[in-house]
Parts: structure tokens; C-alpha cells; sequence
């Protein structure tokens, strides 16, 4: 309840900005907060990355062992995705099994690295039709100040990026890392008025949740998009958000080159 | 120099002096919550750092209305505690002949005196005092509640500087929520104000340094509008 | 674990090369998180964890109100990363017994009477385990409540101490926790320096009356020097305010 004030005050304020062309902390429109990406940081994971966008702060950690491939696709490796949206990063977030914005966050980090092909999952067959390796994609979300999406899909491409494949813990060869061909990057608007506010803080999300994603690989594809949030795009406005995503999105990919 | 204390330390042998933040036990003193601790002849009081809003009877707050029922609101006042406002403490001559939500509605920002607090710690708030009333212009902003006393200053002094510097109308509620009221620009710049107060509230020269920013930043108003002026 | 038990002391001293009263190297910082009230990051080993508080707040639904006193929670979680072989998100049998007995570690040194009918929520993280989760969490905890502005006695330090090869040590690694005799975390209530009492107290394994007083004085030794890194943390944290008004 004592939320419910503080977004009370932000949502007036930061509308009154917007009526002046402006941010409340001073960013572009199209501007990000600063990125910091941290890989190996759980060094008992097979690959981990923490990211922090602005004051928001994901870390995601890459856990690999041998299963069982799918019916429909014997010789190719498994990918699962999961996001744990913990208490801990946000008073607003419970306890309990993923809700749907969880289930959600989880499900397009999922179809960017998935959709991108940015693991080959054929070099994750061990044994054609018996023997596969299933990588987890753990999302665990500290510090919820806006924007979770970007920061877990920069982190879980990071986390991957320096992944090493524990062949030798399970008997099955040498170690190698994890073949990474693509870097498919998300990039999240919030649609306020007509105005399109790239990486939304918390407090600006206070006017409502309106959001879109779009995800792009490294040759300006678009391989995910997600609208999420009961409003109506036109589509002027999703022209735009194609182009500025892209936009930042080559931006971003830069950051991983140091990774 | 004010020590910084975490709770458990130990701050006085004599019980008679225990104040504020403090808790006696086997006729000793020990803080109980992180601050500074004040020492005087006669007490032995904790500054607190952090901390949420706990109401205390007379406080000033500002707070928002969450729920209108038949004999008044229910205001949310930034607290583990809500309070509730009963029709009869909303100045009679304000709102004869008026219906409840009609006075005040869902959403509503006002500006309220802590009446009283009942054990269970069930807060009522009365709005028949001077600077109480609705707010429905100017802007709110939130800060650290443990902050206050640092925006109000010693005696005042904060709050006297930023209005008469700028110009504006400012209401301090205890409970974090500032409510300032005027040019829109100057607002502003009270604001950016508020927050260096509430980043470096215990430092020395505070008082000095935010007397130079404001300056400055009034300057750089004059400037804006000089520029403007001259290419209209 | 009925394999070839390792030899767990060699010459003298445990596998990684620490005596029988070192601890394993410590880091904690105070405050690292925006949106919680308090909080706190933890390395003891390899252990790395994030604990957060949030409270005192209303507390939801109404009927779960305490009308004399906060209500305490305690959410000790670890993620499916943080250990070896992937963990299933959720709480286990283990999570919850855990989360019991370290909220009953804290509840008697808040002062949950000065917030009656609200709630003080404590969230702690595992994001990597090795051994002795349970104290770096409650350690972590424990700055964390300070670090949020809540009313306390005094703080709760908390360490463990394992038989292993028939000595006993503080702060056991994992394969020491794995193949040892015994495993007992403890957990104090500190004030202004000194140990006062007990709040955590489990034990898993075997040992006589006498080892276990003797691993309590071992366990009281390593709780001080814990003690002085997270007193240490806050100060780092708040040294700024520290200064003339």
C-alpha cells in the first residue's frame, strides 16, 4: 500500500515531464540507463552473467546436464528458460510459483536466443535419439528497478557467451564451450502519449504498463517481439519502435564484444 | 563528531537518561536501531539513518486517499500504517452540504495533522489546523522519512533558506512527502534540492553548499531567460 | 556417502589449508540493493548470497495480522544455479526447515512489539552454495535488518562447527560437511561486543557432551570475528554520516 503513494506521486511527475519533452532523469528518449555486464560470477555454474541497467540488476546462471532430446528432434539439444522474479528484488513481487509476468519474461528471452539460432543445437547431441545436452537458462532477478527483460536477455546471452559444456564431469569427452553463432539483443519500450521511452525506470512505468519488446539478431532481424499491456499501438508507432530498437540494439551488441 | 551506532551497543550505565532509539535492559542503555548517537548531560538519544514512517501524535503528513466510505477516508500516509480521516475532522465550512466523495475523492492528496493512535496502532487524522487542506496543485516529492529533520533544519533553518531563496510554498510532511508549490522551474530546482539534502544530511557545510547550488541554478534560469527574450 | 571416505585433515591441517579455528575468507557489503528497505551481499568460501528486507509493512491478508506484534517471514531460497546439479526453483523440504529455524533466530531480537499488525519480510538468496549456507544467510540477514532501519537488540552472528576425523573445526567446507561426524550451526545474539546467548542451535551426526561444549567456545570464537566484518560493512556503508553537523 505504502507502493501505491510513491507511484501515485512519480506517475503525475513524470507525465508533467513529458508534457515538456522531457525524462524525469534527464535521459533521450531513445536512451538506455548504463549497462554493466558481469560474466563468471558463479563460478560453480557452467556460465553466469550479472547485468546491471541502471539500478536494475539480473543475474542469470547456465546449468548443463545430459537428458533425454525430444521425440521430434533426436539429434538437437534442449533449451529451458526459466525466470524467477524473487521477493527479494521488488516489494511487489510474492513469493510462490512464476505468475504469468514470470512465465512471461522467461518465454521471450527464451524465443530470442531460440528464434536467433544463437546456439546450434546440433552440436548438443551426444547420443542421436538417447542422449542430449539440456541447457538451463536460469533468470534470477535482484533489484527490480524498471526494464527486467532487457536485463535478463543481455545477461542469459552473456551468461552463454562464456559457457564451457562439463562433457568431462559426465564421462562423455572433453570439455568445449558452448557454441554461440548469434547475439540477439532485446530492447524495451514503454508507449506513454504518443511518446516512445526506451529502457523505462520503475518510476516511469508508474503511468502504466505499455510495453513492447522487440529482439534482433546481429543482422537486424527481428526475432521476437512481444507487445505486453492492455493498449493500443498504431502503426506509425510500431514503425518507429522497429527502427529505434534495431538502433539500440546494434548499440548494445557492442558491449558483448568485450564479453 | 556524532559516533554511529547498530543496535546492541552500548550507550549509557544510567538508565534516567535513556531517549529516543534506545532501550534499557538490566539497568543499562543499548541503542536499538543504526544512527548517530547524541549525547547530552541529560540524554542519551540515536539519530536514525533509515527507517520507515512510524506516526507519531501531531505529526504533520501528507498522504493520498485510497478508499472513501460513509463517515470518511482511509489515507495512505507512506506507512506500515494507514489512517483514517473521519468526516467530522474535514472543516465544517468547507464542506456543507457536500457528499463524502464530493469532499474528497480516490486519488486526492492531503495535507493532515496525526489526532491520535489508538494501542493497536489504528491512526485517525484531523484536518481542522491552519496549513492542513487538500492538495491539488504544485508537486510531492518522497524522501528518506528519516531525512526530515534535516530539510526542516536546526530551528528551521533548511526550510527558511529554500523559500526565501526561491520563492515557493513548501509543507513538510513527517512521514517523507515534501509538497512545494509554485513556478514551475523553481520547483524544480527545490526538488534537486531536497534530494542533495537527503543524500548528505549529516555533512558538514550542507547548508552553505545548498545555498550555492540554488544560486547557481537561479542563474542559470536568469540566463535561459535572457537568451530566450533576446531571440524573440 | 558410503565411497572412499577422504582423508579430510592431512598433516595437520583441512584440505584447503586452513587451521582448525580459521575461517574461510569473508566479504559482506551493506546496502547493495535500490528497491529493498535493507540489504546486504555475503562471501564466506564460495558461498555468494544477497539477503533483502522488507518492513516494517502492512501486512496482507488482514486475517494474518498480528494486532500486538510484526509478523516475521523468512524466505531462505537458493537458486537452480547455485549448486552443482541444477536445483528445481521452488522450496524443498530443506528450504522450509531452514527458512523455520532462522526466522526463529531473528524473531527474539526484533522488536516486534514496537510494529504491532505489520510485517517484516526477509529474503535471502543463494545464488552459489558451498557449505554453511544456513549461517552466511542468517549473517547476511542480520546487516541487512540493520541496514533497513529495524529495531533490534543487537545483532545475530551465526557460524558452524563440524567434526571431522575426529577434531573439531569451525566453518566447515563442503567436503568436511559432506564426510565428517558431525555438523552443528550455531547463531548468537551479540551485544556491544559479547556473546549473550544462543538463537540457532541444530546439530546433525554424532558427538559426545564434551565436544559439543568445546565446539560451542570454537564456535563463539569464530562468531566474533565474524561479528567484526559485518560491523565492519556497516560502518563502510554509513561512515559518510558519521561526520560534523
Amino acid at each position: 500500500m505504502s507502493e501505491d503513494i510513491l507511484l501515485d506521486i512519480k506517475r503525475d511527475y513524470v507525465l508533467s515531464r513529458l508534457r515538456d519533452g522531457e525524462r524525469i532523469d534527464g535521459r533521450r528518449f531513445d536512451e538506455y540507463r548504463p549497462i554493466e555486464i558481469h560474466t563468471n560470477v558463479i563460478s560453480k555454474a557452467e556460465g553466469s552473467a550479472l547485468v546491471k541497467i541502471g539500478n536494475t540488476q539480473v543475474v542469470v546462471g547456465i546449468k548443463l546436464q545430459p537428458g533425454e532430446p525430444f521425440a521430434d528432434t533426436p539429434d538437437r539439444g534442449v533449451l529451458i528458460t526459466n525466470a524467477e522474479l524473487v521477493p527479494l528484488a521488488s516489494p511487489t513481487f510474492e513469493p510462490g510459483p512464476p505468475d504469468e509476468n514470470s512465465v512471461e519474461l522467461a518465454r521471450v528471452v527464451d524465443r530470442g536466443i531460440r528464434e536467433s539460432e544463437a546456439i546450434d543445437l546440433t552440436k548438443l547431441c551426444i547420443e542421436e535419439g538417447s542422449k542430449v545436452w539440456i541447457v538451463f537458462i536460469d533468470i534470477h532477478a535482484l533489484d527490480d528497478d524498471g526494464n527486467l527483460m532487457d536485463a535478463s536477455a543481455l545477461a542469459a546471452i552473456a551468461a552463454l557467451l562464456t559457457t564451457t559444456v562439463p562433457a568431462e564431469r559426465f564421462g562423455v569427452g572433453e570439455d568445449f564451450p558452448l557454441p554461440v553463432r548469434d547475439l540477439p539483443i532485446s530492447v524495451t519500450s514503454l508507449i506513454v502519449n504518443d511518446h516512445i521511452l526506451i529502457d523505462p525506470s520503475r518510476d516511469e512505468v508508474s503511468v502504466g504498463q505499455y510495453f513492447m519488446t522487440i529482439t534482433t539478431d546481429q543482422d537486424d532481424n527481428i526475432v521476437a517481439m512481444q507487445k505486453s499491456g492492455s493498449y493500443l499501438l498504431s502503426e506509425e508507432k510500431f514503425y518507429e519502435l522497429i527502427d529505434v530498437s534495431i538502433a539500440r540494439a546494434r548499440e548494445i551488441r557492442q558491449l558483448l564484444k568485450d564479453v | 563528531m556524532r559516533k554511529l551506532v547498530i543496535p546492541g551497543d552500548l550507550v549509557a550505565t544510567n538508565p534516567r537518561v535513556a531517549g529516543y532509539g534506545t532501550y534499557v535492559e538490566g539497568g543499562k542503555v543499548y541503542a536499538k536501531i543504526l544512527g548517530l548517537l547524541d549525547k547530552t548531560d541529560t540524554s542519551v538519544r540515536i539519530i536514525p539513518l533509515k527507517g520507515k514512517y512510524i506516526p507519531s501524535v501531531g505529526d504533520i503528513v501528507i498522504g493520498i486517499v485510497r478508499e472513501v466510505t460513509g463517515n470518511g477516508w482511509v489515507v495512505d500516509i507512506h506507512s506500515p500504517y494507514q489512517a483514517f480521516l473521519p468526516l467530522p475532522e474535514y472543516p465544517e465550512n468547507k464542506s456543507r452540504n457536500l457528499k463524502v466523495n464530493e469532499i474528497l475523492d480516490i486519488g486526492d492528496a492531503v495535507i493532515a495533522r496525526v489526532l491520535n493512535i489508538d494501542p493497536k496502532m489504528k491512526v485517525t487524522l484531523t484536518m481542522k489546523d491552519k496549513v492542513c487542506k487538500p492538495v491539488r496543485v504544485g508537486r510531492i516529492v518522497a524522501i528518506n522519512p528519516a531525512r526530515i529533520p534535516r530539510v526542516i533544519g536546526k530551528k528551521g533553518s533548511m526550510i527558511r533558506l529554500l523559500k526565501a531563496e526561491l520563492g515557493i510554498q513548501i509543507i513538510v510532511g513527517q512521514n517523507g512527502l515534501i509538497w512545494l508549490n509554485g513556478d514551475r522551474r523553481k520547483v524544480s530546482i527545490a526538488e534537486e534540492a531536497i534530494y542533495i539534502i537527503e543524500a548528505e544530511a549529516h555533512t558538514e557545510g550542507l547548508t552553505d553548499r545548498i545555498t550555492v547550488f540554488i544560486k547557481s541554478k537561479k542563474g542559470e534560469l536568469e540566463n535561459e531567460r535572457g537568451e530566450t527574450q533576446a531571440n524573440s | 556417502m558410503n565411497e572412499e571416505k577422504p582423508k579430510l585433515i592431512v598433516d595437520g591441517k583441512r584440505l584447503d589449508g586452513r587451521s582448525f579455528d580459521e575461517l574461510r575468507p569473508i566479504k559482506i557489503e551493506a546496502g547493495i540493493l535500490k528497491r529493498a528497505d535493507g540489504s546486504c551481499y555475503i562471501e564466506m568460501g564460495k558461498n555468494k548470497i544477497v539477503a533483502a528486507v522488507y518492513g516494517p509493512r502492512e501486512v496482507h491478508p488482514k486475517h494474518l495480522q498480528d494486532p500486538s506484534k510484526a509478523v516475521i517471514r523468512y524466505r531462505y531460497n537458493m537458486a537452480p544455479f547455485s549448486v552443482e546439479e541444477r536445483k528445481r526453483p521452488g522450496p524443498d523440504r530443506r528450504s522450509i526447515e531452514i527458512s523455520k529455524v532462522s526466522k526463529e533466530a531473528l524473531e527474539p531480537v526484533i522488536m516486534k512489539e514496537l510494529f504491532p499488525r505489520s510485517g517484516i519480510d526477509i529474503f535471502v538468496e543463494v545464488l552459489q552454495a558451498d557449505a554453511g549456507t544456513r549461517t552466511a544467510c542468517l549473517n547476511a540477514a542480520s546487516v541487512a535488518l540493520i541496514d533497513a532501519g529495524v529495531a533490534m537488540r543487537g545483532i545475530v552472528t551465526a557460524v558452524a562447527v563440524a567434526k571431522v576425523d575426529g577434531q573439531l573445526v569451525l566453518d566447515p567446507m563442503k567436503e568436511e560437511d559432506n564426510y565428517g561426524e558431525a555438523d552443528v550451526p550455531f547463531a548468537f545474539l551479540i551485544r556491544s561486543g559479547k556473546i549473550e546467548s544462543i538463537t540457532l542451535l541444530q546439530m546433525d551426526g554424532r558427538m559426545t557432551a564434551e565436544e559439543l561444549k568445546k565446539a560451542l567456545e570454537l564456535a563463539k570464537k569464530g562468531a566474533m570475528e565474524i561479528y567484526a566484518v559485518q560491523r565492519d560493512a556497516i560502518m563502510r556503508k554509513y561512515r559518510s554520516e558519521e561526520e560534523v553537523e
